[in-house]
C-alpha cells in the first residue's frame, strides 16, 4: 500500500509508495558529463564570457585575466535582459510585460575537474559569500522582486557547461511557487503564531528517522513528502528570513553541510545530476517576516511525466526514511 | 527582448525568449529512446497476460483474454495505488498522510504492435476516446474518487517505459489535482469577474487574431497557447462550452479523433516523432461538501493538452514554476498549420 503524503509547505500530494520501494542501485543514473569543446569558464578564457561583474581575485591582477578564485559574469544567453522597462500590457484577454531581469553565472572554482561537492571547505565558503554579496546586489535595482539561486549539475538536469557553476537570476516578479510557499507559512503562521519551518526542524531533530547530517546552525534530511527519490532540505536551525543575513559563522557551517551531503549523494548514488536551489524571501516590498529560508537538494533520478504534469502530484519511489538511511549510513 | 506572458487562467507566468533557437530542427531530443525487444505485453498475440482486463471493446462473439479486440483497458502495474481500503486519513506529528487509494488502468489502444497513436485509423482513436469516457463514467460511481487523470507518456524521454506498444492511462485519485484546482480558481474568478468562461473568450481572440490557430474542424480548435510553457505546446478545446469531457456526444469523439490525429501526425512530421505527453483536463467529480461552487459547470472547459518534450525542466523552472520557452507560439502555430519543416 502506498502513502499520500502532503507537503506543508506547498499543500502538495506526494505518492510515496513503501511496498516495492527503490534502492540507489535500482536507478539508471545518467552520466552527468557533458564534453564540450573550449571551455569559458576555464583559468586563462576569461575573454570567452562577457566582462566579469564580480571576481575574488589578488589585489594587482586585472579584471578578466587569470589569477581569480571565484569569478561571476553575465550569462552569455541570458534568459532575461536586464534594460528597459516592463511595459506592462494587455492583448485582448492576455497580459505580458518586457522580459526584464539580471541573469549572472557565478564560476565556483578556477579548476575544471572539481565540481562542487569537491570543492574544499575555504572554497565552498567563498562561493557562498558570493551568493549573498551578489543576491544584495541584485537585489539594489527596486524593479525587481526575487532573486533566485540555482545550480543545474549535469545535462539531464539542465546544465549545459560541466564546468562547477551556479546561476543567479532576478525577476521582476514573485514565481509561482514561492508565492506558494508564502501562503502555506502565512497561513500557518496565523493560525500556530509559529514559523512551520521551524517546527519542521523541531520534528525532524526529535524524529531522526529521515535525518541525513546535521551541524550546529544547519539540519540536512529527506522531507516528510519527497517529490523525488533521494530529495533532500536543508534548514537553517535558526529562524532567519533572508538568505541575505546569513552571519560569517553560518556560511561556514552552510559550506560544511553542502560539502557532506553532495558528496553523501555522490556516493550513494554514483554522481547523479542535481538541481539545488536556494528558497529565498522576496525583495523590494514583497518580502514577508515569518518566511524562514532553505535548500532543495534534488538528484534527478526520475522523470516528469504525464501523471506529474496533469496532477501538480508526484510519485516516489523510494520513501524518505529509507533514503536517508542510505545517506546517513554511507561511509 | 525576451517577453514574459501571463497565463490567465493559473497566472503563471512564460519567459518567451524570442532569441533563441527558432526552428524544429534546432532542438535536439533531449535524451536517447530506450527500447526492449522483449515479447510486448500489450500485443494480441502474446498468449497469457498478468494484467487482469476491466474492459475490452471487442469484435463480435470474442472471449475475454482470446485475441479478436479492439481496444481493452488492463489494471495497472502501479505498485503504490490500492484500489481496495479506505483512506484513512492521519497526522504524523505536525506532517498530514493518507492511504494509498486509487486506481491505475492502462488502455491498450490496438491490439496490433503500432507505436504511436497518429499511425491508428480515426476510427480506431474514436474507440479510444469512447473507452476513456466509459471509463470515467465507471470510476466517478466510486465515491471515494475525486478525479480521474488521463494522460498519455509517447516514448521514455517522456516517461514511458521502453515497450512502443501505443497506450494511454487513466490514474483515479482520492484528492482534486493540484493543477486542476489552479485551473478551476483561474476560470471561476475570471467567471466571477465578467461572468463568461475563460476559455471561450480565449478562443473567440484566437480565433480573430488567427496567429496562434493551428487547426479548426469538426468541433474543435488546435491553437498554440498564448503563454506556451513549451516550444509546439498544443491545446485541443471543443468549440461548444462543455465542462466535462463524460458528456462528449458521439459526434464530438469523431471530431476530435480526426483532429487529434491530425496534430500528433503534423508533431511528428515536423519534429521527427519527439516524445511528447497528453492530459486530459476535465472538471472533478461532484461531490457537494461545505464550500463547494456550483458554477463548475459555466465556468470550467475541458481541453486536451500536448506538450513534446524538447527542452529540459531545470534549477529555474523548479525554484519559480515559471517556464523559459524558446518557440514564440505564434512561430510554433505557422510550422504545425503548414505541417512540415
Amino acid at each position: 500500500m502506498g502513502e499520500f503524503r502532503l507537503d506543508p509547505i506547498t499543500a502538495r500530494w506526494v505518492i510515496i509508495s513503501n511496498e516495492k520501494s527503490l534502492g540507489p542501485k535500482d536507478y539508471k543514473v545518467e552520466n552527468p558529463d557533458i564534453r564540450g569543446e573550449v571551455c569559458p569558464f576555464c583559468e586563462g578564457n576569461e575573454k570567452l564570457t562577457p566582462p566579469e561583474v564580480d571576481a575574488d581575485r589578488p589585489t594587482g591582477t586585472e579584471p578578466d585575466t587569470p589569477g581569480w578564485i571565484t569569478r561571476t559574469v553575465p550569462n552569455k544567453y541570458p534568459i532575461l535582459e536586464n534594460e528597459s522597462n516592463l511595459d506592462k500590457a494587455g492583448r485582448g484577454i492576455f497580459d505580458m510585460m518586457n522580459g526584464v531581469g539580471q541573469h549572472e553565472v557565478i564560476i565556483e572554482s578556477p579548476d575544471h575537474n572539481k565540481q562542487l561537492a569537491d570543492l574544499s571547505i575555504e572554497q565552498i565558503i567563498k562561493v557562498i559569500n558570493v551568493y549573498k554579496k551578489r543576491s544584495i546586489e541584485l537585489s539594489r535595482d527596486e524593479r525587481f522582486k526575487y532573486v533566485l539561486i540555482f545550480k543545474n549539475y549535469g545535462l539531464s538536469a539542465g546544465a549545459s557547461l560541466e564546468h562547477s557553476h551556479t546561476q543567479l537570476i532576478s525577476l521582476p516578479i514573485v514565481p509561482k511557487r514561492v508565492m506558494e510557499e508564502f501562503k502555506c507559512v502565512q497561513d500557518y503562521y496565523a493560525y500556530k503564531e509559529r514559523c512551520i519551518l521551524c517546527d519542521i526542524v523541531r520534528q525532524e531533530d526529535e524524529y531522526r528517522h529521515r535525518e541525513v547530517f546535521d551541524n550546529k546552525d544547519f539540519i540536512a534530511f529527506c522531507p516528510f513528502a519527497s517529490r523525488s527519490p533521494f530529495e533532500i532540505s536543508i534548514i537553517p536551525r535558526k529562524h532567519k528570513a533572508y538568505f541575505t543575513d546569513i552571519t560569517d559563522s553560518e556560511i561556514e557551517s552552510f559550506a560544511k553541510i553542502l560539502k557532506d551531503t553532495l558528496t553523501r549523494i555522490k556516493k550513494v548514488l554514483g554522481n547523479p545530476p542535481y538541481n539545488f536551489i536556494i528558497h529565498n524571501n522576496s525583495v523590494n516590498g514583497e518580502n514577508i517576516e515569518c518566511y524562514h529560508w532553505h535548500v532543495e537538494l534534488m538528484p534527478k533520478l526520475s522523470k516528469i511525466a504525464g501523471f506529474e504534469w496533469g496532477t501538480g502530484f508526484y510519485i516516489n519511489p523510494t520513501p524518505p526514511e529509507l533514503a536517508s538511511r542510505y545517506l546517513r549510513e554511507v561511509k | 527582448m525576451p517577453e514574459l506572458r501571463k497565463d490567465p487562467i493559473i497566472k503563471r507566468w512564460v519567459i518567451i525568449a524570442t532569441e533563441r533557437a527558432k526552428r524544429p530542427n534546432d532542438f535536439k531530443p533531449s535524451a536517447p529512446q530506450f527500447t526492449k525487444e522483449e515479447p510486448c505485453p500489450f500485443c494480441e498475440k502474446k498468449g497469457k497476460s498478468n494484467f487482469t482486463e476491466i474492459l475490452t471493446r471487442k469484435e463480435n462473439n470474442t472471449q475475454p483474454d482470446k485475441p479478436g479486440w479492439k481496444v481493452k483497458v488492463v489494471t495497472g502495474d502501479s505498485p503504490v495505488l490500492h484500489s481496495e481500503g479506505d483512506l484513512d486519513k492521519k497526522p504524523h506529528g505536525i506532517y498530514d498522510m493518507m492511504d494509498g487509494i486509487g486506481a491505475h488502468e492502462i488502455v491498450i489502444e490496438t491490439p496490433e504492435h503500432i507505436a504511436s497513436m497518429d499511425s491508428l485509423k480515426p476510427e480506431q482513436i474514436e474507440e479510444v476516446l469512447g473507452v476513456y469516457k466509459e471509463r470515467i463514467l465507471d470510476l466517478e460511481r466510486d465515491e471515494r474518487f475525486k478525479y480521474v487523470l488521463v494522460f498519455k507518456n509517447h516514448k521514455t524521454a517522456a516517461g514511458s517505459s521502453s515497450v512502443m506498444h501505443s497506450r494511454s492511462q487513466l490514474i483515479a485519485l482520492p484528492a482534486c489535482p493540484k493543477n486542476v484546482k489552479g485551473e478551476l480558481e483561474g476560470a471561476k474568478r475570471y467567471y466571477d469577474y465578467k461572468d463568461r468562461c475563460v476559455y471561450c473568450d480565449m478562443l473567440a481572440q484566437e480565433e480573430k487574431e488567427k496567429k496562434r490557430v493551428i487547426l479548426d474542424a469538426g468541433g474543435f480548435v488546435a491553437i498554440a497557447p498564448f503563454a506556451s510553457r513549451f516550444p509546439f505546446e498544443t491545446w485541443i478545446l471543443p468549440r461548444k462550452h462543455a465542462a466535462y469531457f463524460s458528456k462528449i456526444s458521439s459526434k464530438e469523439i469523431k471530431g476530435l479523433a480526426k483532429m487529434l490525429k491530425e496534430i500528433l501526425t503534423r508533431r511528428n512530421n515536423l519534429l521527427s516523432d519527439v516524445a511528447y505527453n497528453y492530459i486530459l483536463h476535465t472538471a472533478p467529480f461532484r461531490r457537494p461538501k461545505p464550500g463547494y461552487w456550483s458554477t463548475i459547470d459555466c465556468d470550467y472547459h475541458w481541453h486536451i493538452e500536448i506538450i513534446p518534450r524538447l527542452t529540459q525542466v531545470a534549477g529555474f523552472e523548479w525554484g519559480t514554476g515559471f517556464y523559459i520557452n524558446p518557440m514564440p507560439p505564434e512561430d510554433a502555430a505557422k510550422f504545425l498549420r503548414e505541417g512540415k519543416e
